[in-house]
């Protein structure tokens, strides 16, 4: 008979209740949407971060790294120097040591890794600063490389190169273009593959594979840092960051900051943001479902003294319309996390060009919400606990 | 006979208005008694105490071996649920539920409900055909027959209705009154407050009041009513 009666209600006063589940339905939509997108945000910033470039470097323990790999360790030799100082250089590190004592750590968050020899070389009369890596890797660690040509597919590939656009610019190469390259009297005779265009400081260097600038070098062997692309959020980054240091106790470990940092703080702005405009929308729906609770209250006056009067409990009475508005918000709950869900899938191909995942604990939490929204606004049926059937039959 | 209804020295009073000023009365199991007066005498207050709606300032008003005056807030709901069966004027059925709902509701408050048994009461009342219409599609006096219904499926010990046939027809207002015969032939005790003295002759005793206060009683259950003016 609850049921039935509950049923009775719902559709006797359909017309007002339409009201405060229209107020729900459009809350539970923008609340659902909005923790989906919370929910799902990190993963998709993390992805959005991870196409700005590597955020680890693992580098020799006294060398301070600065925010950007490219500025780290440009080996402490240069053309102008004529000498070899492979020796004299405690600044660069064994690759072999290195890429060891990586290997044993496995780690799923990596995406990416490759080790990085920077000399000053000169092609023609020019100064350029080389990087020597695994090309392979480079797309990896860079996804916002525009390439002109073709990538080296290969890090055995000792022949080809790749150059920033200025460089290119600066000496007229294309991709095709031949491109000697000296250094302390040694050669390098290589094949221009593609022009890269990063949009910063890659501009002005020339890739190679690493046994290329490490011969043209004479540092064979060594690698001035490694730069890895870690996946997931900033919490990640710190986790893997500790794990390598303590596998690799003899380099430093560290995550690039700015990157890390940004992105933990956006996040967290974010976060607060939308924090904001959950809990804004479930007071003005809260005041929504009041106001017309409110009127129903009136109405409802007159069936509650009745019910009274029939030997109905408070508490049976008050109930039957407490749960009344717990239905109510049920419905709108439900209706509202399908809208809301709908709303997030197209917000996040709006605004990260990607498909935002339907996180399912999302049904639960804002039907929750959704019903205890709609109880704090029917505070108003509180005082049908305080009808007196003789006063309603009085008229009064 | 048992005495089902014992008032003494009853008052109540609102505020400096006192509606009641010391009624007492007996009423006997199966006994139906007609309350009249003028308006403002205190007829529908009496019944409202007698009922559990509402209390008394001062006296007794014993329904049942109940002393009503005694009763807290969830006793009252309680007595009422078990012991009275309400018929009032303006009818009073819940607007969104059908005559069978309504009828059924009595019985969700009092215990369990039965559908079979609601319908047999309706179609006891003649409505065996309006089972699922809702009150804004039955005429008063089909309303009225509803509310009929729902006083007595839960075999109350006392039938209070205060004006049962002043918000009908001639023709309705037979109906409900021939009904009321009828349940008092089967020997339920009912209260009726009334304006109309023929219906109040139907009735076993004819109590009247007067500003809070009982001025007359009227035996019509022996052949030749006696009047005991106070």
């Amino acid at each position: 008979m609850f049921w039935r009666i509950l049923f009775q209600m719902l559709r006797g006063s359909r017309g007002r209740l339409a009201v405060a589940l229209v107020a729900l339905i459009s809350g539970a939509a923008v609340i659902s949407a909005l923790i989906n997108l919370d929910l799902d945000i990190g993963s998709k910033l993390t992805e959005e971060f991870r196409t700005l470039g590597a955020n680890v470097v693992i580098a020799p323990r006294d060398v301070q790294a600065g925010s950007q790999p490219n500025s780290q360790v440009t080996a402490k030799v240069d053309a102008s120097s004529g000498a070899d100082r492979n020796a004299e250089a405690p600044l660069l590190m064994n690759e072999a040591d290195v890429l060891k004592q990586l290997g044993s750590v496995q780690l799923r968050e990596v995406v990416a890794a490759a080790p990085y020899l920077y000399i000053v070389s000169r092609a023609e009369k020019t100064q350029v600063v080389v990087a020597g890596t695994w090309l392979d890797q480079a797309l990896k660690l860079d996804p916002t490389w525009k390439l002109t040509g073709n990538w080296v597919a290969s890090r055995e590939d000792q022949t080809h190169c790749l150059v920033g656009s200025g460089v290119a610019r600066q000496l007229h190469l294309a991709p095709g273009s031949s491109l000697e390259l000296s250094y302390s009297g040694r050669v390098a005779q290589l094949r221009v593959a593609g022009v890269v265009n990063a949009g910063g400081a890659d501009d002005n260097q020339i890739f190679m594979n690493l046994p290329v600038a490490q011969q043209l070098s004479g540092l064979s062997g060594r690698i001035g840092l490694v730069q890895l692309s870690v996946g997931g959020t900033a919490q990640n980054v710190t986790g893997v960051v500790a794990t390598l240091a303590n596998a690799l106790p003899d380099y430093e470990v560290r995550a690039i900051r700015q990157v890390t940092e940004a992105e933990g703080s956006l996040l967290a702005r974010l976060r607060l943001l939308m924090f904001s405009m959950v809990l804004l929308i479930l007071v003005l729906t809260a005041l929504c479902v009041l106001a017309t609770m409110a009127a129903l209250a009136i109405e409802r006056r007159e069936d509650v003294g009745l019910m009274k009067a029939l030997g109905g409990s408070i508490s049976r009475v008050v109930g039957l319309f407490l749960a009344e508005v717990g239905v109510l918000g049920a419905i709108g709950g439900v209706v509202g996390c399908v809208a809301g869900v709908a709303l997030s899938i197209w917000m996040g191909q709006r605004v990260f060009a990607t498909a935002i995942s339907v996180r399912w604990e999302i049904f639960p939490l804002t039907i929750g919400l959704m019903i205890i929204v709609a109880l704090a606004g029917a505070a108003p049926l509180r005082m049908l606990g305080k009808v007196k059937p003789a006063v309603i039959f009085r008229g009064e | 006979m048992a005495t089902v209804v014992q008032v003494e020295g009853l008052r109540k009073q609102y505020g400096n208005v006192c509606a009641l000023d010391g009624v007492s009365f007996g009423v006997h199991e199966g006994e139906w008694i007609a309350f009249m007066g003028p308006s403002g005498s205190g007829k529908t207050t009496l019944i409202n105490i007698l009922g559990g709606l509402d209390t008394p300032t001062a006296g007794q008003a014993i329904v049942d071996g109940t002393d009503v005056a005694r009763l807290d807030e969830a006793g009252l709901t309680r007595f009422r649920a078990e012991k009275i069966g309400f018929v009032f004027q303006q009818f009073h059925l819940v607007p969104y539920l059908t005559a069978l709902e309504n009828v059924m509701l009595a019985q969700y408050f009092h215990s369990t409900t039965d559908e079979n048994e609601a319908r047999l009461a309706l179609e006891r009342v003649g409505l065996g055909d309006r089972l699922k219409h809702l009150p804004s599609r039955l005429s008063g006096g089909e309303q009225q027959r509803v509310a009929v219904a729902r006083a007595l499926i839960n075999h109350p010990k006392l039938v209070l209705a205060d004006e049962p046939t002043g918000n009908l027809d001639e023709a309705n207002a037979e109906t409900v009154i021939r009904l009321l015969r009828e349940l008092h032939e089967e020997g339920h005790t009912i209260l009726m407050v009334t304006h109309d003295p023929e219906i109040g002759q139907l009735a076993d005793r004819r109590i009247d009041l007067a500003h809070g206060r009982v001025v007359g009683i009227s035996d019509y259950s022996a052949k030749g009513a006696v009047r005991f003016d106070r």
